[in-house]
């Protein structure tokens, strides 16, 4: 019951607040921009447009989700949260779904955008179109997931609100791009299937640590 | 406690122990029939009752010890006052019994409930107000209250009557549907009053609620706490208005560096304070004659604090009220108009500062 209370209420606060009207209009706009700008014609714009979405995408989340952990913490709004017959990590678990969820809503958009573009220019099949983008699709939602999960850590653990915005743009994004990385490198057969499951592995954890180190902070 | 109990199928006599309001079961041992028992409380038991318990309580923040070695007890329905200076450790408690801090050593318990250890029962019982009381911004004035009812476990069909009777009360329901964010720091503070009291919490800790009021509001406040406690409602307040602590509280406990330095009602503060009692007397037109009663048996001497205005020093070995009989007689006998005769109280701030002086500064 607490926990679908919390997790409604942060749904309607993040899809309400000023970065994500900006994300919402700003990410497919930056669709439409891509598409203007781009020469490449080695790939899609879908693919492009993933590509570039879900870094931008993932940095917001994590940045938005930094910032507001610190400010609640800072202005001790969890004080009245923690006295009430709560757990501890339905606040972090509401909060990172509602970023994730907000988030790549905004990002599929754009996608879907790129794809629309690359159906009506395109001789390809729709079909074709899909199986092409289906991969960057995963990509860009694990990326945004650690992203996530990286903002929900280093709010828990920053002192003050400059200190978890360089750790996020110095250090959040470099881990972010790991499981996009490591297949690659590695010369994986299935590097989509391996990205997926690191995705999934290392937004698990991050989110376990956040949730240790939170139960145990004084307010 | 050991009770007595009859076996209704043989009639054997059985002493157990049991906690009143406490049900057990009691297997008979001649019998050995089986039996649940509940023990209703008496009314001195309910008198008796803690809410709060507070044993041997220590913090240490690296090597600063906030708390060292407090404990106190708080009974049902009192409005307990905790007063002290800046630093003195108040805050401090204050966490620690509603488990936003852990305790470095000690006992405390609430409705029974260890905290740390039992805070998710413990929490059902607690309303609480921070010393900076703040919500999320992006929610309005009522949206707010609601979840706080909601996550407090409310009946969902008893929030909103309760939400609109409290804004009424605290005058605040033209605020009801605006953000929080265009709140003053004023409307924000009774806010937060509100969702400490909205589920009728048999415990309400609160960290200087009357801070940043204007008197009208600190007046409804201090009513609101004065019914809550008629209703068996348990207060538990620190403040630095000592005239609001002395209007309300009918336990009062001084802290400083960690210490309690006392605690007792005011009566009770007072008492050690007063070494001598002291009268003032105003008379309507200045007298010579007024000196006389240094004479008299009981009064130890005659200040004249103004042109007409006189404080008496009266031993307290002598019968208070004969000698200020004495003193009405002799005053009349020398013709002198009496304005008026004030017996002096010590104020909570006199008391206060002498406990300080006495027993605070390591």
């Amino acid at each position: 019951m607490s926990f679908s209370l919390i997790f409604k209420d942060e749904l309607m606060g993040f899809y309400k607040s000023k970065a994500m009207i900006f994300l919402w209009i700003g990410l497919p706009l930056l669709a439409i921009l891509v598409h203007v700008s781009s020469q490449s014609a080695d790939m899609s714009l879908s693919i492009l447009v993933s590509l570039v979405v879900s870094s931008i995408g993932g940095l917001l989340a994590s940045v938005m989700l930094t910032v507001n952990i610190i400010n609640e913490k800072d202005t001790k709004v969890y004080d009245l949260f923690l006295i009430r017959p709560l757990k501890r990590w339905h606040i972090l678990i509401s909060k990172f779904l509602a970023v994730y969820i907000c988030v790549s809503i905004a990002c599929i958009i754009a996608i879907l955008i790129g794809l629309l573009v690359d159906y009506t220019e395109s001789q390809m099949a729709f079909d074709i179109i899909v199986q092409n983008i289906y991969e960057p699709f995963i990509m860009t939602l694990s990326i945004i997931a650690i992203s996530s999960a990286i903002g929900v850590l280093i709010g828990v653990v920053a002192p003050s609100i400059l200190v978890g915005v360089l750790l996020v743009i110095f250090g959040g994004n470099y881990v972010s791009s790991i499981p996009s990385i490591i297949p690659f490198v590695f010369n994986i057969e299935n590097p989509f299937t391996i990205v997926l499951i690191l995705g999934i592995i290392i937004t698990t954890v991050l989110m376990a640590l956040s949730i240790l180190l939170f139960n145990k902070k004084e307010f | 406690m050991e009770k007595k109990i009859k076996c209704k199928k043989c009639g054997e006599i059985t002493t157990i122990s049991v906690n009143p309001g406490e049900t057990i079961t009691v297997n008979c041992p001649s019998c050995h029939a089986i039996g649940k028992i509940t023990f209703e409380k008496t009314k001195s038991d309910i008198l008796e009752e803690k809410t709060v318990k507070i044993s041997n309580l220590s913090k240490k923040y690296k090597d600063i010890l906030a708390l060292d070695n407090i404990s106190f007890d708080i009974k049902k329905g009192e409005i307990f006052g905790y007063i002290g200076p800046n630093g003195a450790g108040k805050t401090t408690t204050i966490k620690i019994l509603v488990g936003l801090l852990n305790k470095t050593s000690g006992q405390v318990f609430i409705n029974n409930y260890e905290m740390p250890e039992q805070k998710s029962q413990a929490h059902k019982f607690i309303g609480y107000l921070p010393q900076k009381v703040a919500f999320q911004q992006w929610r309005t004035l009522n949206h707010a209250l609601t979840t706080f009812g909601k996550l407090s476990g409310m009946e969902k069909i008893s929030i909103q009557p309760r939400i609109n009777e409290l804004l009424e009360i605290m005058e605040l329901t033209k605020y009801k549907n605006k953000k929080i964010i265009q709140l003053s720091g004023g409307t924000i503070q009774k806010v937060g009053i509100i969702q400490a009291i909205l589920h009728n919490p048999s415990l309400i800790i609160l960290d200087e609620p009357l801070d940043g009021l204007d008197p009208e509001s600190r007046y409804k406040v201090k009513q609101i706490f004065k019914d809550l406690s008629k209703n068996g409602t348990t207060v538990f307040f620190s403040s630095h208005i000592l005239s609001d602590v002395e209007d309300v509280a009918t336990k009062i406990c001084i802290l400083d560096w960690g210490r309690v330095l006392k605690i007792g009602t005011l009566n009770e503060l007072k008492t050690e304070f007063v070494k001598e009692k002291q009268i003032e007397i105003i008379l309507s037109k200045k007298s010579d004659k007024f000196k006389e009663i240094s004479k008299l048996a009981g009064v130890q001497n005659v200040l004249e604090k103004s042109y007409e205005k006189f404080l008496i020093n009266i031993d307290n070995t002598f019968s208070y009220d004969e000698v200020i009989h004495n003193i009405i007689k002799i005053l009349l006998k020398n013709e002198c108009h009496i304005r008026s005769i004030n017996p002096i109280t010590p104020s909570l701030d006199e008391v206060y500062q002498y406990y300080l002086r006495k027993g605070g500064k390591k």
